[in-house]
């Protein structure tokens, strides 16, 4: 998986955004609930302390200070409920405080006085050392002109023992949930995305070999099915255009011979009716020119054959290596008038199934080829070898080489490297196209390496006959 | 010897009947299939050259008639198109031979002289030139009554130069007649293979019988003025 997919990419923002929202809304219920949590303790001490105040310290004139403390003793049993009440007067003395509660959450003794207040009732949130938190409503009553303050508390233990729960489970949980999201996610893209693969791979398949070939169209009748169409229809168009250049190859390869023959005709009568010297020789420069003509309409006609797929009527089993020993040795006065050793290493039988007539003109044209753009006392191999269920022929010389920068194109039409262009000017740029044509209708691959100045290899591949 | 040539491209047909008639045939021409096949009904012709394309009753129908009527007379196929599968129709239809446009008079004619010549003396029969001696029969070589040992494909090219002496085939036509299709195009080892003939057939002598006529091809002759 790449950094740069799309999978990635949606899956590391989906799984992001997720984890921001929840942690967000977290934080939000967090505060929320902690705030309202520790109201809601606050109003119970309030209305506690309300009764307190109202029941007990509102009468404590006619009842005396003894009495009221007794009273809140034993009517709220402080330490056995866990809260803190104090009662202080007016002065600043304290005439009741709670014990220590059973929890041993707070020592009530040492909760300082509660800070002074012009309001009949308020609350406070006291921090008690080493410990949580007091939560504390203080009213004021009784006393005439110096009121009582009635102080009733409770530990915020229980509020932060729970938060402190949540906050665990969080901290577990929103890792899981992210990895969970990012997981579930990539599938749920991976899945959403298989299509955009298969499309790929299948266009990756379409060259101009197989145009009549079509992208799957998944039928869901989303969006890549979409795509699929629109790609489908823009390869029907350049298939229109590659049959209608081809077509017009043809029609014109075709188009061309007539008048050609009679060009061809007439030149040939002129120059045996005996034409004066100095024309003779310009009669025969244009016939020349005429039967090159000739033959590369000939050869685009072959190509344009070979392309519609007319050129396989003689479909038949052979044997390779034998074939290449044999038109290897057809070619040896081409290659000994140069002083260029060809050797063949061609162990038969490599049985293979093609048009063998075609096949040998493959074997012509790359030998002819090595033969040509080797230099004199060079040498050509040409090697036939099966392996598993592939034979393989392969014509390498030690001659000029081909500049990297025009390999990908030597099977182009018409190309040529620029300094074969000069040094062979006979040549039209069409043997090797003819070749990968006929290496196409014939189900081989063909492929060459080449290094400047060292030497070539082509090398066709083709599956072994049963 | 008559010949009937049915061509409608007017000037294809003026040449192939002004080159017949050079080589000394009688030659008719028609330009369409109704007039060839009443031609081809009311003379006795020796050899008819077919162009397939041809307006009225196409080259094929053309040949099956003459065919039904007369199963011996020479027919070669003048033709645009080279498709091998049209070609094995054409054959099955009785074609006795059959040429590609654009093609090399010097082509036709050997093609032509070689159907004339058919029949029981078809690969017989000696050819001269000077004192060169080919026997088609038993494909042996003399000259000046000394065999000369040639490979095969050496032979098969002095013969056909020696098809029409005097007359200049070019590379591409040598190719095309001595090697194989797959052969095309390739040119130079015509040369490499005249030069070898050269030194058997004309080295040890002091007239020279293989030409080279510059730029155009090849030539087998007595005279040197070629």
């Amino acid at each position: 998986m790449t950094v740069r997919s799309i999978r990635f990419r949606l899956t590391a923002w989906y799984a992001g955004l997720l984890t921001a929202v929840v942690v967000a809304l977290c934080a939000l219920l967090f505060l929320h609930l902690k705030s309202y949590l520790e109201n809601t303790l606050l109003e119970t001490q309030s209305r506690r302390a309300t009764q307190i105040a109202n029941t007990l310290v509102a009468k404590e004139e006619s009842t005396g200070e003894a009495y009221v403390s007794r009273a809140v003793a034993e009517l709220y049993d402080p330490e056995k409920s866990d809260r803190f009440i104090r009662i202080t007067a007016g002065d600043g003395r304290v005439i009741y405080v709670s014990g220590v509660p059973f929890s041993h959450a707070f020592d009530p003794a040492a909760v300082p006085a509660a800070p002074a207040s012009p309001l009949a009732a308020f609350t406070r949130k006291q921090p008690v050392a080493g410990g949580p938190a007091l939560l504390i409503a203080a009213v004021r009553a009784g006393g005439g002109a110096s009121p009582y303050l009635v102080e009733v508390g409770t530990s915020a233990a229980p509020v932060e023992t729970l938060f402190h729960h949540l906050l665990l489970l969080l901290a577990l949980g929103l890792p899981l949930v992210a990895v969970l999201a990012a997981s579930g996610g990539y599938l749920l893209i991976h899945w959403t995305l298989r299509p955009v693969d298969r499309i790929a791979g299948k266009a990756e398949q379409i060259t101009q070999h197989n145009l009549s070939e079509r992208l799957p169209v998944p039928g869901t009748g989303d969006e890549f099915d979409s795509l699929s169409i629109a790609l489908n229809r823009m390869i029907t168009r350049l298939d229109d255009a590659f049959l209608n250049s081809k077509r017009f190859v043809a029609d014109a390869s075709h188009e061309l011979r007539t008048p050609l023959t009679i060009l061809r005709g007439e030149l040939e009568s002129m120059f045996h009716e005996g034409v004066p010297a100095p024309h003779r020789e310009r009669v025969g420069a244009l016939l020349v020119e005429v039967e090159r003509l000739s033959m590369i309409v000939e050869r685009l006609f072959a190509l344009s054959r070979l392309d519609a797929g007319e050129a396989q009527s003689e479909w038949v089993r052979f044997d390779l290596a034998e074939l290449a020993t044999t038109t290897a040795g057809q070619m040896t006065l081409l290659a000994e008038d140069r002083r260029i050793a060809v050797s063949c290493e061609a162990p038969s039988p490599v049985m293979v199934h093609g048009d063998r007539s075609r096949l040998k003109q493959v074997v012509v044209n790359l030998l002819d080829n090595a033969i040509k753009y080797t230099q004199e006392g060079g040498a050509v191999r040409l090697r036939v070898l099966a392996s598993q269920d592939l034979a393989f022929l392969e014509i390498i010389d030690t001659g000029v080489g081909i500049p990297p920068e025009d390999l990908p194109r030597i099977f182009n039409r018409f190309f040529r490297v620029n300094q074969t262009r000069s040094q062979h000017p006979e040549g039209a740029g069409l043997g090797l196209a003819i070749v990968e044509s006929i290496c196409n209708a014939n189900h081989c691959e063909i492929e060459v390496e080449s290094v400047l100045g060292k030497g070539s290899c082509f090398r066709v591949k083709l599956p072994l006959a049963a | 010897m008559r010949i009937l040539v049915v061509e409608d491209e007017r000037k294809v047909a003026e040449l192939v009947s002004r080159g017949l008639k050079a080589a000394r045939f009688a030659v008719d021409v028609a330009a369409e299939g109704e007039a060839g096949w009443a031609m081809a009904n009311t003379y006795p012709y020796d050899l008819i050259l077919l162009d397939l394309s041809l307006p009225g009753i196409g080259g094929l129908e053309l040949l099956r008639r003459i065919r039904l009527r007369d199963a011996r007379v020479p027919v070669m196929i003048l033709t645009a198109k080279d498709a091998t599968a049209s070609k094995v129709e054409n054959f099955e239809a009785g074609a006795d031979d059959y040429l590609t446009k654009p093609f090399a008079f010097a082509e036709l004619l050997v093609r032509v002289k070689s159907l004339l010549r058919r029949g029981p003396v078809s690969q017989g029969g000696t050819i001269r030139v000077a004192d060169l001696e080919i026997d088609r029969l038993t494909q042996q070589v003399r000259r000046a009554g000394r065999r000369i040992e040639l490979t095969p494909k050496e032979y098969g090219l002095l013969e056909y130069l020696a098809t029409q002496p005097g007359r200049v085939f070019s590379r591409t036509m040598i190719v095309e007649h001595v090697w194989d299709e797959s052969f095309e195009g390739l040119t130079n080892i015509v040369d490499v293979y005249v030069r070898h003939l050269r030194e058997k057939v004309d080295a040890p002598h002091p007239v020279k019988l293989i030409h080279t006529v510059r730029g155009v091809g090849y030539s087998l002759s007595e005279d040197s003025a070629l």
